[in-house]
């Protein structure tokens, strides 16, 4: 198979794979690293959500009173096929379990503005530590655990010592807009606890926080006590330059009036909130508020500073090197390195001629390894080729403030090459939604053909116009001949009213033929008089149209005269017949008592053979 | 009477349609279940039964899609063009096609606006159209000449000169359609595309092929098996198989 169609077919065959899971609009999965975690252990909700636009939304977690649940990270990976973009984000969180038994993860949903999609619930079962219950068989192997009653009612006896407190500390005092802040929230008991604590995290002023998770259980000797701790520690990020506060953090513990925990236990944090029905006094200890004071960046920013802040590195590439015009080619720009990288923004892409850039996705991988926020965001440009040849991207700038150094950095991409061939331009046609867009915009996603029409039958205007083309040929002749026709009798007509002497002349037999007719009928009805009347009107008229004159003005000498001069070919015997007949009609006509019926029958004969004699001769 | 005629000839193809409502809805029942094939064989029917009905062509055109067979597809498409070329879906669906071959429905460069009005009518209607005129000018003109003289005759011979006119308007205008792609064209409907031969038959030379779904100029129909084919854009031509080449 030839390699175009081969390529086609694989893009449909992925089209359509991508269609199946697309009519989904938006889908939620929600799953656990495990379905079995010990009282003292974390575990691992990854919840995805995938979607057919660059923008999904972020899961909404329901209230999970039997974890306490913190924010691990998030993964993005967004690919755009044929304009087709499919976007999957995975939000880790980390649940430390609260109570030992079967436990529930509700159902989680996300909401995009327009669909809903729900994630079943999880069922988790939670087990006693093993180390607790390793603890008596093996009491050698954890020699550090101060599980010493003796020492245990030494550090609770203490009167002048604090038995519980809570402390904020952060890792720094001043720091720059977007750099990473580090507190830790540190709770201390040396007493039991008969139920679980509850910890209201700080608000904070001007800063924004990341969970630093899992908690941290551990023991200390502070003043010769003895401390079982939990640390909670967060990541925050200064907005603005200026005073920055984190308020107080609250954890309200109910501390118990009979039964005790050995606060020494490795797993008296856990044990303590799994006591939850034990009776006691609560209690709430909060931190003091911290001031950090925020420092204005330093000028000198360069033209490509977006307002990044961290350590970073960029990297530019393409998802292809060949490509045709009007193809659509994912160019990839990716930040990685430790900071804020929620708040770096899209590098600006150089003047690019060669190219037409249309809109810009951005997927975001956060990390948090070692207390330090890091990871990667990766700006996706759709460019669309306009001409063929060798075409290059330029270098791409990315500037950022690095806070160890407090110097501003610019970095360069290397530029990225593509042979570009002719191709069928078909990629003007995408269009795509920028990552800021607002959820309203219309987001084309992809194109395919229209659905089938439901019109049923169709057009009137083809069907009668195959109507009007399926007539024989010859029937188109009809209306030629009509307008032949009706042009003859129109020339005709004009001619007739034209030569109304000629017509007078050629019409002059027909004419007094009717009226021997006429005469003969009237001669067979007895009518005499009114027959050598009609034969006499008759005569006159017949020479009024042969000679072209009125019968008013004719005479029998004017009418042999125009006779003779118009057709000279015309005998002097037919003049003379002429004359006679013309004498006798006068007499019939003028004397009516001798029009008998033999004489009206004489000159009815006498003047038809007259008219034959009279139309040989006058041509 | 006029507008009994009108009626008539409006209701004509309602009437030739009227037998197939049904069944074309059940065919687009298939269709909206994936049933493609089922679908296409009922879409053949009724353009089979109705050839002037270009939304057989175009459901035709959309199961042929669906199969992944773009050369049918593009063939259906475009017969449905060249019977409705005003219509939306089915320039867009023809467009679609086309591009998925390389190809595009508007010339690069051209306003898509022009292009509309140039295809604003069928090769059919635009035929039709200009036999309509002409009988209307010879008759209206035939009255003309026998009501010589008067005010309704100089009227009638008014109006046929009007018709006149708008008759060689029509005839220009199919005239200028004979250089269209979709005159005297076909497309390559055969699966991997078409071998050019410089002859009509296997003893010559093959010396280029076109891709499925390319429409390409027919030249000569005059061969049993074989049509002489034309590709103005890369100004080859040669002869295939008239299997493997559909005559729009």
């Amino acid at each position: 198979m030839p390699a175009r169609p081969l390529k086609f077919f694989c893009a449909l065959a992925l089209a359509l794979l991508l269609a199946a899971p697309g009519a989904a609009y938006l889908a939620v999965t929600a799953e656990t690293d495990r379905s079995t975690v010990e009282i003292d252990g974390n575990l691992y909700l990854t919840v995805t959500v995938s979607g057919d636009s660059a923008n999904v939304p972020e899961p909404k977690l329901p209230n999970m009173q039997n974890f306490n649940v913190y924010s691990s990270g998030r993964s993005q990976s967004i690919s755009i096929i044929n304009g087709k973009i499919t976007t999957s984000v995975s939000f880790t969180y980390i649940l430390t379990p609260r109570f030992i038994g079967a436990q529930t993860i509700p159902s989680i949903s996300v909401f995009n503005g327009k669909e809903k999609a729900i994630a079943p619930e999880l069922q988790v079962t939670v087990t006693k530590a093993k180390a607790a219950l390793a603890a008596p068989s093996q009491p050698a192997s954890r020699p550090a655990q101060p599980a010493r009653p003796a020492a245990r009612k030494q550090a609770a006896g203490g009167a002048d010592r604090v038995p519980i407190f809570i402390k904020a500390e952060t890792d720094r005092k001043s720091a720059y807009p977007g750099e990473q802040i580090n507190v830790s929230i540190k709770f201390y008991t040396s007493v039991p606890l008969s139920s679980n604590p509850q910890y209201v995290p700080p608000a904070f002023k001007n800063l924004i926080s990341e969970d630093l998770p899992p908690v941290r259980n551990g023991e200390t000797d502070i003043n010769g006590v003895r401390y079982a701790y939990s640390e909670i520690k967060a990541a925050m990020f200064a907005l603005t330059p200026g005073p920055a506060e984190i308020k107080s953090a609250t954890v309200i513990a109910q501390v118990p009036t009979d039964e005790q925990i050995d606060p020494f236990d490795p797993n008296f944090f856990q044990k303590f909130m799994a006591r939850s029905g034990a009776q006691g006094q609560s209690r709430d200890f909060s931190t003091d508020p911290i001031s950090i004071d925020i420092k204005p960046l330093p000028a000198g920013a360069p033209a490509a500073f977006g307002g990044a802040v961290g350590t970073y590195s960029v990297l530019a590439s393409a998802d292809r090197s060949e490509a045709r015009t009007g193809e659509a080619v994912n160019f990839s720009v990716t930040v990685t390195g430790s900071g804020n990288l929620k708040a770096v923004t899209a590098p600006k892409l150089p003047d690019l001629a060669d190219f037409k850039v249309f809109d810009t996705m951005s997927s975001l991988d956060i990390r948090k390894d070692g207390d330090v926020i890091s990871g990667k965001k990766t700006f996706t440009y759709i460019l669309v080729p306009r001409a063929e040849g060798r075409k290059t991207v330029p270098p791409v700038k990315f500037a950022f403030f690095d806070p160890r150094a407090g110097a501003y950095r610019e970095l360069a991409t290397d530029p990225v090459t593509l042979t570009v061939e002719k191709g069928a331009q078909a990629g003007k046609s995408l269009n795509f939604t920028p990552g800021s867009a607002a959820a309203s915009a219309v987001t084309q996603s992809g194109s395919d053909i229209r659905y089938v029409s439901e019109r049923k039958g169709g057009d009137a205007l083809p069907f009668v116009a195959a109507q009007v083309n399926t007539l024989p040929y010859w029937s188109h002749a009809v209306p030629a001949a009509l307008l032949g026709l009706s042009f003859l009798l129109a020339r005709m007509n004009r001619f007739k009213l034209a030569n109304p002497l000629l017509f007078r002349f050629r019409r002059a037999r027909s004419e007094a033929a009717r009226d021997i007719e006429e005469t003969e009928a009237l001669i067979k009805a007895g009518k005499h008089n009114e027959a050598v009347s009609t034969l006499y009107d008759s005569y006159m008229a017949y020479l009024s149209d042969k000679c072209g004159v009125k019968v008013s003005a004719l005479t029998i000498r004017k009418a042999t005269d125009l006779i003779k001069a118009r057709f000279p070919r015309a005998s002097a015997r037919a003049l003379e017949e002429i004359k006679d007949l013309w004498s006798a009609l006068e007499l019939r006509h003028f004397s009516p008592a001798a029009a008998e019926a033999e004489g009206a029958r004489d000159l009815t004969r006498k003047y038809s053979l007259l008219i034959e004699l009279l139309e040989k001769e006058l041509r | 009477m006029n507008k009994l005629l009108l009626a008539c000839l409006l209701a004509l193809p309602a009437a030739a349609s009227a037998y197939d409502l049904s069944e074309m809805a059940e065919f687009n029942d298939h269709y909206k279940n994936a049933r493609y094939e089922e679908a296409l064989e009922g879409y053949r029917k009724v353009v089979k039964k109705e050839p002037a009905n270009p939304w057989g062509w175009y459901n035709a055109g959309n199961a042929q899609f669906r199969l992944g067979r773009m050369g049918p597809a593009v063939f259906n498409y475009a017969k449905a063009f060249t019977l409705n070329p005003r219509s939306g879906d089915i320039r867009a669906n023809l467009d679609f096609a086309l591009r998925q071959t390389g190809q595009r429905l508007v010339p690069e460069g051209a306003p898509k606006a022009l292009h509309l009005l140039y295809y604003l009518f069928s090769d059919g209607e635009l035929q039709a159209a200009a036999i309509l005129f002409f009988w209307l000018a010879c008759l209206t003109g035939g009255a003309g000449f026998l009501l010589d003289g008067s005010g309704p005759g100089r009227a009638s011979g008014r109006a046929s000169l009007a018709l006149g006119a708008l008759l060689l308007l029509s005839l220009a205008w199919l005239g200028a359609r004979q250089s269209s792609t979709f005159t005297a064209a076909g497309v390559v409907t055969r699966a991997g595309g078409t071998r050019m031969l410089s002859g009509p038959g296997e003893s010559f030379k093959t010396y280029a092929s076109a891709p499925e779904g390319r429409l390409v100029k027919i030249l000569d129909y005059d061969d049993e098996i074989y049509y002489e084919i034309g590709l103005p854009k890369e100004g080859i031509k040669g002869w295939a198989l008239k299997t493997e080449v559909e005559r729009l």
